[in-house]
């Protein structure tokens, strides 16, 4: 998987360049819209980051010009809060933006969402460890323990099982359990997590469900783990 | 009237005013005497016409007829300003032929008439016919009086009445600016105050009590207006000052752990929960920031955008839904009662319930009931959200939606909540043109939400709306960012 990263700041860059290098995709940065461009129309990138505030050319005229030729899926970086320039950015032929200052787990997220398009469609059956899911039957199981989940709860933890090993934000939970895609300054991710793990790890099963402190959390079968 | 100046409307405005009556006036007056000159006239050659009447019934014969012809000779002046005249159709009865013969005469019976000579001289005629008398004929006696007096009388008065009228409307018109200016005085000094209002001191304030009372309303006003944003400014200082003190305590905790941290060396364990510990306070400042940008477009007077109708209490439910398990903990039960249908923006809704749910849930008493009452009102609907809990005096009740305020300062530092809920409730209901209130009675608190009844999106559009927005969506996979 191939990205490419239009922007100027040097920190954003480095970092972004960083993590999503170590998610596994190969990163091409440019530090300016008329570089950009360039890589953009003559690489071949699965997604390109870009930012709206670039010097010389800015991101709305690097996304026109490269709508003309390409529609390699772009997600917009706006540090300008306004409905305006995200709608501009959305006319223009972008495929998502972020508001600055936006959180590295929800770039990735939706990196993965925009890349992911296109491939075969998912399994539905997942298994983390000793814990099976099927997503269909809506039905998880352990060890045939039969987890007996709420709605939500089951939705919880589809979406971590959807990407184990991943970390998932608090913001990107709410929005994809809840359907609520603002800051609710609110416990709810917390208290569900709390609720899921009662009922997955039971005493002496192995921990599946982990907290990741100050980003979110993750489903995976750690090797320490693992009994 | 391109002038400014009020003074000189005025002044104009008086003289114009002048003008007309003065005109009215001076063409009455000339109209009146030149009538009575006219009259005066006629009088006198009556009086005239009377006396040769009577001396002519003496010359009933030719001998007499040439005393009473010497006479009326007599009587003629020299200047040609009367004529005596005897008309008759025995030549040796005849007086005056020379203007009998020369002058036009439209009137050739008894009484008045008018006669003009080929030099423009005109004449006032009067005549009597006399019946035949002994060797006398019948004879027409007749007066005529010259018009050049009355002519130059009419003349002198026409001037003298234009003249006078014209010193008349001037005086008047600058009077009237004077008048106007003095009168004005008032509004100079007004001017001249509000020339010493500014930024530094916010508590000046117009003087009203030597002012004329017709500017009292508007000095009045304009005080209320100054005290108004006297307000807004002190609130905006406050704020300021708020935000200045919400971000101190994260960036200072990130400050001064960092620094402790790397002052020794450190385990990799140590370092991670320093960069974690770090990152919590990041996502609080994050979090303040987006809030306070949320409020700024509040601020900006901008609208929601993506209304669609829906009905209250479906959209209600969907945001309790995600608060549901926080009032199961809590022990709180949730009863949502009534619909109404509304036009909004539907992740600004949830945010706006949640947040109201999130406040009675935060201040509700344990084990009580949270109600969610939908109202639909003749213009407007409300939605309230009201439960038990300890009553807000009435002076912090005004108070709950300014931001950063905690109707109980205990609860400070708790890193969820910084005080923005009930602001941002209050910034939804005006991006949707609706308003918030709080009331706290009978050991209930209720504060909720008004939002505009009829929606304000044009009726044909409207159906589009719901399929435009989920073509949106679904070219979002991951939704809007948060705020």
């Amino acid at each position: 998987m191939k990205l490419l990263i239009i922007e100027d700041e040097p920190k954003t860059a480095g970092y972004l360049t960083r993590g999503l290098g170590e998610q596994g995709y190969s990163v091409d940065h440019a530090a300016n819209g008329v570089d950009g461009l360039h890589l953009a129309l003559t690489g071949d990138y699965d997604a390109i980051v870009l930012d709206v505030m670039l010097p010389g050319m800015d991101g709305l005229q690097v996304m026109q010009s490269l709508r003309a030729q390409r529609d390699t899926p772009v997600i917009m970086l706006t540090a300008r809060d306004q409905v305006d320039d995200r709608l501009r950015g959305l006319g223009a032929g972008a495929d998502d933006y972020l508001i600055k200052p936006f959180s590295f787990l929800e770039l990735l997220a939706r990196v993965q969402a925009i890349t992911r398009r296109g491939r075969a469609h998912e399994s539905t059956q997942i298994q983390v460890g000793d814990l099976h899911i099927d997503l269909l039957a809506r039905r998880a199981t352990r060890r045939g323990r039969r987890l007996n989940l709420s709605a939500k709860e089951f939705a919880l933890l589809a979406a971590l099982a959807r990407r184990r090993s991943q970390i998932l934000s608090k913001t990107v939970i709410t929005e994809t359990v809840w359907d609520i895609n603002f800051d609710t300054n609110t416990n709810v991710v917390e208290v569900a997590i709390k609720r899921l793990r009662a009922k997955l790890e039971y005493p002496g099963e192995t921990k599946l469900l982990h907290t990741v402190r100050g980003m979110g959390y993750v489903l995976e079968q750690r090797e320490e783990d693992a009994a | 009237m391109t002038t400014r100046s009020i003074a000189a409307r005025l002044g104009l405005m008086f003289g114009l005013a002048a003008t007309v009556v003065l005109a009215i006036l001076a063409v009455s007056l000339f109209l009146f005497q030149s009538y009575e000159l006219q009259r005066h006239k006629r009088e006198e050659l009556s009086a005239r016409l009377v006396i040769i009447e009577r001396l002519s019934h003496q010359a009933s014969d030719l001998k007499h007829w040439a005393y009473f012809r010497d006479k009326l000779a007599d009587f003629t002046p020299e200047d040609g300003s009367l004529y005596f005249a005897v008309e008759s159709a025995d030549p040796r009865f005849r007086v005056g032929e020379r203007f009998l013969d020369q002058a036009t005469f439209d009137e050739h019976g008894e009484g008045f008439g008018n006669a003009i000579l080929p030099n423009g001289q005109r004449y006032l005629t009067v005549a009597h016919v006399l019946p035949p008398e002994g060797d006398r004929p019948a004879v027409r006696l007749m007066v005529a009086a010259g018009q050049r007096d009355i002519e130059s009388a009419e003349w002198l008065l026409a001037v003298g009445i234009v003249v006078l009228s014209l010193v008349a409307i001037a005086a008047v018109s600058a009077t009237g600016w004077w008048i106007a200016r003095r009168g004005l005085a008032p509004v100079d000094r007004l001017s001249e105050y509000a020339r010493r209002l500014d930024a530094r001191d916010l508590t000046l304030r117009l003087p009203a009590d030597d002012l004329p009372t017709e500017l009292d309303g508007l000095v009045v006003s304009l005080n209320e207006a100054l005290a108004r944003l006297q307000r807004a400014y002190e609130q905006l200082n406050a704020f300021n000052a708020d935000v200045a003190h919400e971000l101190r305590t994260p960036l200072g905790n990130m400050i001064g752990e960092t620094q402790v941290t790397l002052s020794r060396a450190r385990s990799t364990d140590a370092l991670e929960s320093t960069l974690q510990s770090n990152l919590e306070e990041l996502e609080r400042l994050r979090n303040i920031i987006n809030s306070m940008l949320f409020l700024a477009r509040a601020d900006r007077g901008e609208t929601a955008r993506d209304l669609v109708e829906v009905s209250l209490h479906e959209a209600t439910t969907k945001s309790a839904e995600f608060m549901e398990m926080l009032m199961e903990d809590a022990g709180l039960e949730l009863r949502i009662v009534g619909d109404a249908r509304a036009c909004v923006e539907q992740s600004l809704y949830a945010r706006a319930i949640t947040n109201l749910l999130d406040n009675a849930l935060r201040h509700g008493a344990a084990g009580s009931t949270v109600h969610v009452d939908i109202a639909d009102g003749p213009d407007a609907v409300s939605v309230t959200v009201r439960n038990q809990a300890t009553p807000i005096p009435p002076d912090k009740l005004a108070h709950l939606f300014d931001r950063f305020y905690r109707a109980d300062p205990s609860r400070t530092g708790s890193d969820q909540n910084h005080g923005l809920g009930l602001a941002i409730v209050k910034a939804v209901a005006q991006l949707h043109g609706g308003s918030v209130f709080a009331e706290s009675r009978q050991g209930e608190v209720a504060i909720g939400l008004r939002l505009p009844r009829v929606p304000r999106t044009d009726p044909p559009s409207r159906p589009d709306r719901p399929a435009a927005r989920a073509a949106r969506d679904s070219a979002l996979p991951s939704a809007q960012p948060s705020h």
